[in-house]
């Protein structure tokens, strides 16, 4: 593809993708297959989500500084049977979500990660904490002799609830993809970027907010007043956190610092979703993706179909899946990226045009060493 | 009784012979003929199998002399009889002969070419290793040695790889300079004892000179050190294995192989006792020299073939060590040894036969990461780990039973040479490391990121294999209930031996 603008063309070794952004396509090529995957592995990804964010709100909720939550993956609906299946791992395992809230918590970003850092919200959750911790003497004088401790476990109580509240948002995104899919309103990949970008539109300025009932009364942690939104706040940080930072691929790659497989600067080193390598490597009997397994049990018909006509068929069935979860992660990152763009890509003045170039290819530069090349290609 | 283990493979081949070929008219309508020959190839060596689990259910672990004699006079002219006779040395690669066999009929390709002819040769070459281990008359025993070469020619010949015809005939002519020393041996043996028979009998070197003992052992030595082999008469072994197919590597190392090292023992100690304990210094040197150059050697390869090829040379060393040294020890590990790098060279040889099959190619530079689950091969890397193991001798398994046996039981005698072989058991450890490390960890490449799945079928015999070796590592006395009379039993009536390696210990205490 070339450039159809009048702007000089483009240096950067990604330049088709580049000229395909400004020409509103997306990361991912288009072709019916890849739509295909890309709706069927987001339908399943939607109902893990669910899933997903329905359990962090209930920690954000219900285990608030409950500090052994032996049960807390069950949503206050406490069996046998169901610890039975728990203990089976045949469940869905939403350690996976608590991994990607730690991954938002420690790289912060957006102004959720500021405000956690304010004396307002340090005052809302001491208040909390005194209230969480009357008639617990023992408690007590732990919040006392380290007053930072209960403080941390309640920032992170918050991102419980701001990811809980992202996925909240995003499930129903990729459910209803699927659902215009089926009515044959989705045809190509730059109908999904559009369908997931204006899902983001429509949700951007959504209030996030973060209270905790204890004994009765109603704690604030993160009030509207502190101004926090879907978009800035919760989107942009957990993107850039899980797509770009850190994602928990367990046992997908292992690097070793001092085999200087580690910049020295951390914020050079990209390991996130886009970066993460399908293939598990080492030996036999490494875990795969907890997210990868966990959608294995929903995936529609006739992606099902397709991964069993591949040689290795239900073998190699979450290998698949997480290339094809890459290839919609593709998309959902070109629908970030369409979304911040400073001007819109079809602008006519050459000056915003420039500006998108560069905008275009700074991302870019972050995206030379993730698998944005293999996905074209369809390569593991 | 014993002859059933000729005539079943025997009747099994011939049974193919008959089979209705298919013909070009059928091949040209495209209709399907159905292919029995590998059936009736497994049934055959199935019955086998069993014929030699029920021998071995009746053998008498108390006797030392032989049982389940046959004999019958063949050609009274020319002093052959068909004797046939069943011993501790001779039950266990019996067993093992027929094992292997289905293993390797087992792991054929079933689309394979010409599969009559195969199955029919495979049998014969069954039928041939059977009677040899059988055979208790000097001559009968150079009719099946050489017998087996034949069919074996033709399995390499034909099915071979691309240099197959090379590799055939290097076979061919090796083999066949070793049988006719083999002969030279036995006929120099029995025409100079003055005797009227060519059958087995351990007393008739005694009356020979010392130096005619010598010729007539160093003939033999070479003749069955090609067989075995030793170094420097192994480059055909390389070669051959490398070209043959998987199932025909299989047999070569499991099975073939131990014709040599069985040879050394019946014959070269057996009939020459006397030669043997003044030789037997220069052959544990002989045994150094073969472990230590076929380590090294292994360790330089980049064909998983050919460095599991060379490893076998440097295994086949240590049972010219323990043979050398004949002590009862020794010799019950040169035995344990045989049946032990059966299998796991049989083992090693299936699961690269897998490897290639999959993924194209042997080298180890190339290949990469194939314990990969979900993509690669991680059950057969799995299994590959557990045969490089036990090849190195880790505890729990058949290689550390064997090893220690032998070097337990050569350590008082040559002492120097023991340690020397021992540094060979570590030398296992590197170059087989080299090559799972290099082949089964890190990441997949990509060219190999598709493979072919692995059936079910192609991985049953590596776990069959890999069970024994397992089980007879915990559990070695079952195998060594069998053997140990008779290897007593041999070294009883070679006062000779003994005290050569009694004086030895001796003069090493001085």
């Amino acid at each position: 593809m070339v450039s159809t603008s009048n702007l000089s063309p483009s240096t950067h070794p990604l330049a088709d993708i580049i000229y395909r952004l400004e020409n509103g396509g997306a990361l991912l090529p288009d072709s019916p297959e890849n739509v295909m995957e890309v709706v069927g592995i987001l339908k399943s990804y939607g109902v893990v989500l669910d899933a997903y964010w329905r359990n962090l709100i209930y920690i954000s909720e219900h285990q608030f500084l409950v500090l052994f939550p032996f049960f807390k993956y069950f949503n206050g609906e406490f069996s046998i049977g169901k610890l039975l299946r728990h203990w089976w791992h045949n469940r869905i395992n939403y350690e996976f979500a608590e991994y990607c809230m730690k991954a938002m918590l420690w790289h912060g970003g957006g102004k959720l990660d500021a405000y956690l850092d304010t004396q307002e919200f340090c005052d809302r959750a001491q208040q909390a904490i005194q209230a969480k911790l009357r008639g617990n003497p023992l408690m007590q004088g732990v919040s006392k002799a380290f007053p930072d401790f209960l403080i941390e476990q309640v920032r992170q109580m918050a991102y419980y609830s701001v990811l809980g509240q992202f996925w909240r948002v995003m499930s129903p995104i990729f459910l209803t993809l699927s659902d215009r899919y089926d009515r044959g309103e989705i045809k190509s990949i730059p109908d999904v970027v559009n369908h997931v970008l204006q899902g983001l539109v429509r949700a951007a300025d959504k209030p996030i907010t973060y209270a905790v009932n204890i004994r009765g009364q109603e704690y604030e942690l993160i009030p509207k007043s502190a101004g926090l939104t879907f978009l800035m706040d919760a989107a942009v940080p957990y993107v850039e956190a899980v797509f770009f930072r850190s994602f928990p691929f367990m046992g997908t790659v292992s690097y070793n610092a001092q085999a200087r497989q580690i910049p020295p600067e951390q914020e050079r080193f990209s390991y996130g979703a886009l970066y993460a390598d399908p293939l598990p490597v080492g030996g036999a009997g490494i875990p795969p993706t907890l997210l990868m397994q966990d959608m294995t049990h929903f995936i529609p018909d006739y992606l099902h179909r397709f991964y069993q006509r591949t040689p290795r068929g239900e073998t190699d069935l979450r290998v698949k899946i997480c290339v094809s979860f890459q290839k919609s992660m593709f998309c959902v990152t070109t629908a970030a990226i369409l979304g911040l763009m400073p001007f819109p890509a079809d602008t006519p003045d050459p000056e915003q045009r420039k500006k998108n170039r560069i905008y275009l290819e700074n991302w870019m530069d972050r995206l030379l060493e993730s698998r944005l090349i293999s996905v074209q290609v369809c390569e593991v | 009784m014993l002859s059933a283990l000729i005539v079943i493979p025997l009747l099994g081949a011939i049974l193919i012979g008959l089979l209705p070929r298919v013909s070009s008219s059928h091949a040209q309508t495209g209709a399907e003929v159905p292919d029995y020959s590998r059936a009736i190839a497994l049934l055959a060596v199935t019955l086998a199998i069993f014929w030699s689990v029920l021998l071995g259910f009746k053998f008498d672990t108390s006797i030392s002399h032989l049982q389940f004699v046959e004999n019958m006079p063949w050609i009274d002219a020319l002093g052959l009889t068909y004797r046939l006779g069943l011993d501790g040395l001779s039950l266990p690669l019996l067993v093992i002969n027929a094992l292997l066999t289905w293993f390797a009929i087992y792991s054929t390709d079933e689309l394979l070419q010409r599969p009559r002819l195969y199955y029919m040769l495979i049998l014969m070459l069954n039928a041939g290793v059977a009677g040899a281990f059988l055979a208790q008359d000097l001559l009968l025993f150079f009719l099946f040695y050489e017998i087996e070469l034949i069919p074996l020619y033709l399995l390499i010949a034909i099915w071979g790889g691309a240099q197959r015809g090379y590799a055939a005939t290097k076979f061919l002519i090796y083999t066949a300079i070793s049988g006719v020393l083999i002969l030279a041996a036995f006929l120099g043996l029995t025409w100079l004892s003055g005797a009227s028979s060519f059958g087995y009998d351990p007393s008739r070197s005694q009356f020979l000179p010392l130096a005619t003992q010598l010729i007539l052992l160093g003939t033999l030595l070479i003749g069955f050190g090609i067989k075995i082999p030793l170094v420097p008469l192994h480059t055909w072994l390389p070669d051959a294995h490398v070209e043959a197919s998987t199932p025909i590597s299989v047999l070569l190392a499991g099975v073939l192989l131990k014709l040599g090292t069985y040879g050394l023992l019946r014959f070269g100690l057996g009939l020459f006792p006397e030669a043997w304990s003044v030789l037997s210094p220069w052959l544990a040197i002989w045994a150094v020299v073969s472990v230590l150059y076929g380590a090294f050697t292994a360790i330089a390869q980049s064909d998983m073939k050919k460095m599991v090829a060379y490893s076998s040379i440097a295994h086949m060393g240590y049972i010219l060590l323990g043979a050398a040294a004949a002590t009862p020890l020794s010799i019950l590990g040169t035995v344990f040894q045989m049946i032990s790098h059966g299998l796991i060279s049989a083992l090693l040889f299936l699961l690269v036969g897998v490897v290639h099959k999959k993924t194209g190619t042997r080298d180890i530079n190339i290949l990469h990461g194939l314990l990969t689950p979900e993509r690669g091969l991680p059950i057969i890397g799995s299994l590959m780990i557990v045969g490089v193991m036990a090849s190195a001798g880790i505890p729990g398994m058949m290689g550390f039973i064997s090893e220690f046996i032998i070097f337990r039981g050569s350590f008082p005698v040559f002492p120097v040479q023991t340690l020397l072989c021992m540094v060979g058991t570590g030398l296992t450890a590197v170059y087989f490391l080299l090559l799972v490390n290099r082949s089964f960890f890190g990441r997949l490449p990509v060219q190999f990121s598709n493979l072919p799945p692995v059936q079910w079928s192609e991985r049953i015999p590596g776990f069959l294999l890999a069970t024994m070796i397992v089980f007879l590592g915990l559990q070695p006395s079952w195998l060594v209930q069998w053997t140990e009379t008779t290897t007593t039993a041999m070294l009883i009536s070679y006062p000779t031996i003994g005290a050569v390696g009694h004086s030895l210990t001796q003069k090493d205490k001085g």
